[in-house]
């Protein structure tokens, strides 16, 4: 079932230069840039995919960015979605890999072309067309798990994703007031009104 | 804790326990420390708090302690017994697979039920097509029970304005308000109800050496990584084994109860760690696997002499499966709540737990305030937007990222009624890991259960409008898809006829086999079980210890 790839990280940004690089003519922002630098550096140079080949990594990638796409804040790239995806895939979610290969080749075959080829809007309008199959659904899901998951699981480089929302998931304990109206309210109660 | 003790399979043990959960828990603590001899069985294995992480994707999408997911644990699921059930990808039937059980992985929400809970077919009348009934006990008998669960397996909380006496207060104060509790007591003061400090299972303090929370925020679902959580695993079985006569025997996955020429349950069947079939001869045997895998067991220990089942000649084994219906309304609030940390609960509303006949449906329930959705970043991108925006792209990332810290869900407990066509059965089809032929659920809601969940619904949402919310939303009440609260497939009562045990938890049938766990109960409660699962195992093991002692099993 695995398909062990050579491919190596800077490779594969490569491959899909063309979609980093206008997300971040788009956006501009200084923090953002900093945000890149990171995600660039998310893995070893030498990494490489156990599960994905170069070109479809690239699409899945791609379809990714469009889910959770890059705006004044990071998404799917910069988390490293597709990191997660090339080793679920191959291992607690291997049982999905050809489910998601055949919708890819679903899409893919609708194009005629590449999805990871594609301007943004032809990206989106194709998804778009494809959100009632049962497989985008799964891949919508399991791109929220990439996003998300800890990042021992292969995304969520640098928690990217959780300081996006603001869960402080790798703080410990907490103690009182934990938010704005436990505040105000324990402030009332002090004063006794 | 490793154990201390180890029982020869050839020489009958005095109990075995099947089930560490709630119930088997409490009761192998308490005839242990009775001087019983007792082995008990744990399909899962045995992982301790240092072993329980923050890990969303694994425990909420991996079924890490749940047994590995449906594809492994063997579960089906339909609506109707003419369809053919099938194993969905998520599980229909949840409950943990650790030591411990469910008592590891629930949220703590610790009701007691009130004096109604157990003659509501006496003040309410029949309801057609249902086996609505009294319980054979009164709130009068249990409540000492529920005291002893209180001081002894340890519980947080203050009494609210309609609770049932009490004889003792609580042994620690509340869990701290959290934004969610103050806005839904803010709500509740504009419309004239009354909210409640929530009851939890969970130590707000220190208490019987050990710590209190430390207010993680990874209560539902997880385990309690400082012992905090009230689960048997953290308060009952370190003092079995302390007792030196209670084996903890994990990753063994009981099959078949084996009974003799008498009738008497005299053996357990298992599969051990490695899948190798296995037996523990037993004086007497105590089934507390929870709902679904009391009766699985029970059905699957059919034999000449119990054709349909051990202690099945009522034909209840399995039946009157009770969920508890459920309704959520969420709403985003101008300020942020960060409502993932501490507990998921802080205050509570009652005031629609009896049933009102002008409502014209049977039925009543809580509202209580907690993240749910927004408690974790998966399940909160997941479930917990509204309808109104986009499942992907831009816009759906700014609502996730802006409503995280900022959305609360009233969530709405209620009632089920027991009913022949919602049940357990062994699903000709599909077997689990272990070849054991997998749980068959069917389930089809009552229409009095969808309407109240609705109409808790409707008073969630006047009370989201009240709160201040600046959008709420409710989710769609439809029918169960499955459940955490398995109850009544192995009912009490007087009447052999219409239920699997006594009074005191002993199967009608077999004289030595007892059962005790949701499966016991006979009404559904308002949603929050587990409090009563633990004061009915307090009570049964008092009984069943009494019983060995008189020599009288």
């Amino acid at each position: 079932m695995k398909n062990n790839s050579d491919i190596s990280r800077r490779r594969f940004l490569k491959s899909t230069g063309a979609l980093t690089g206008a997300s971040l003519f788009r956006i501009g922002a200084p923090s953002f840039a900093a945000l890149t630098q990171a995600a660039c550096t998310a893995r070893d140079e030498g990494a490489t995919f156990r599960t994905l080949g170069t070109e479809e990594a690239a699409d899945f990638a791609a379809i990714a960015a469009r889910l959770i796409p890059t705006t004044d804040t990071p998404g799917a790239t910069e988390a490293g979605v597709i990191y997660f995806f090339d080793r679920a895939w191959g291992d607690e979610l291997s049982r999905f890999l050809d489910v998601m290969r055949g919708f890819l080749q679903t899409i893919n075959g609708g194009l005629g072309a590449r999805f990871a080829t594609l301007a943004e809007a032809e990206q989106d309008a194709a998804l778009k067309a494809n959100e009632h199959d049962g497989r985008f659904e799964l891949l919508r899901i399991t791109t929220i798990y990439g996003f998300f998951a800890m990042a021992k699981h292969g995304g969520n480089k640098d928690h990217l994703s959780w300081d996006l929302v603001g869960f402080e998931g790798h703080h410990g304990g907490w103690e009182a007031p934990f938010g704005y109206y436990d505040a105000e309210y324990a402030k009332e109660q002090s004063s006794g009104e | 804790m490793a154990n201390d003790v180890t029982f020869d399979q050839r020489t009958p043990v005095d109990f075995a326990i099947i089930g560490s959960g709630a119930a088997g828990g409490i009761i192998a603590r308490e005839l242990s420390t009775a001087g019983f001899n007792v082995v008990v069985f744990e399909q899962g294995p045995y992982r301790r708090a240092e072993d329980f992480t923050h890990d969303e994707y694994s425990v909420l999408f991996q079924g890490e302690l749940l047994g590995g997911g449906p594809h492994l644990s063997g579960q089906t699921f339909r609506h109707d017994e003419h369809e053919v059930a099938t194993s969905p990808e998520v599980q229909p039937i949840r409950y943990a697979q650790t030591v411990g059980g469910s008592s590891v992985h629930f949220s703590a929400n610790f009701w007691r039920f009130r004096e109604s809970d157990f003659k509501e077919r006496s003040m309410l009348g029949p309801i057609s097509d249902t086996n609505f009934a009294d319980w054979p006990i009164t709130y009068e008998e249990i409540e000492p029970y529920y005291t002893r669960v209180e001081w002894e397996v340890g519980v947080s909380g203050a009494p609210g304005p309609f609770d049932s006496f009490r004889s003792k207060p609580f042994p620690m104060p509340p869990l701290p308000v959290k934004s969610s509790g103050v806005l839904l007591e803010k709500g509740a003061n504009k419309l004239g109800l009354h909210a409640q400090a929530q009851p939890h299972a969970i130590l707000s303090q220190p208490f019987n050496g050990r710590s209190g929370c430390i207010k993680c925020g990874h209560c539902m679902f997880f385990g309690c990584e400082v012992g905090a959580k009230s689960s048997s695993l953290a308060a009952m079985i370190p003092l079995a084994e302390a007792s030196g006569r209670c084996e903890i025997r994990d990753r063994s996955a009981v099959f078949r109860i084996e009974t003799d020429a008498n009738g008497r349950a005299s053996e357990v069947l298992y599969y051990d760690k490695d899948g190798n079939e296995q037996a523990q001869m037993a004086k007497a045997v105590i089934v507390s696997a929870n709902g679904a895998e009391t009766s699985r067991l029970l059905l699957l220990s059919a034999s000449e002499q119990h054709p349909d089942g051990l202690a099945n000649s009522s034909g209840f084994v399995g039946r009157n499966l009770m969920f508890n219906a459920h309704a959520a309304v969420d709403g985003v609030f101008k300020h942020q709540l960060n409502d993932y940390k501490s507990v998921q609960v802080s205050k509570v509303i009652h005031d629609f737990y009896e049933t009102d006949e002008a409502r014209g449906f049977y039925g009543g329930g809580g509202i209580d305030a907690r993240p749910l959705w927004s408690a974790t970043p998966i399940f909160h991108a997941m479930l917990g937007m509204p309808h109104d925006v986009p499942s992907w792209g831009a816009a759906w990332k700014d609502e996730i990222a802006h409503n995280f810290t900022r959305q609360m869900t009233l969530a709405c407990g209620t009632t089920s009624l027991a009913m022949d066509r919602n049940n357990i059965t062994l699903d000709p089809n599909n077997t689990d890991q272990w070849g054991r032929p997998a749980i068959r659920a069917t389930y089809h809601d009552h229409d009095d259960d969808v309407a109240i969940a609705r109409f808790l619904s409707e008073r969630s949402q006047e009370l989201m409008d009240a709160a201040g919310a600046e959008k709420f939303w409710a989710h769609d009440v439809g029918l169960s898809t499955g459940g955490e609260h398995l109850l009544g497939t192995a009912r009490m009562g007087d009447d052999p006829t219409t239920s699997v045990i006594d009074r005191h938890h002993r199967s009608h049938d077999v004289p030595n086999l007892f059962i005790c766990d949701g499966s016991s109960f006979v009404t559904s409660g308002r949603g929050q079980p587990t409090m009563t699962i633990m004061a009915l195992a307090f009570r049964a093991a008092e009984h069943i210890a009494a019983a060995a002692k008189a020599n009288e099993i």
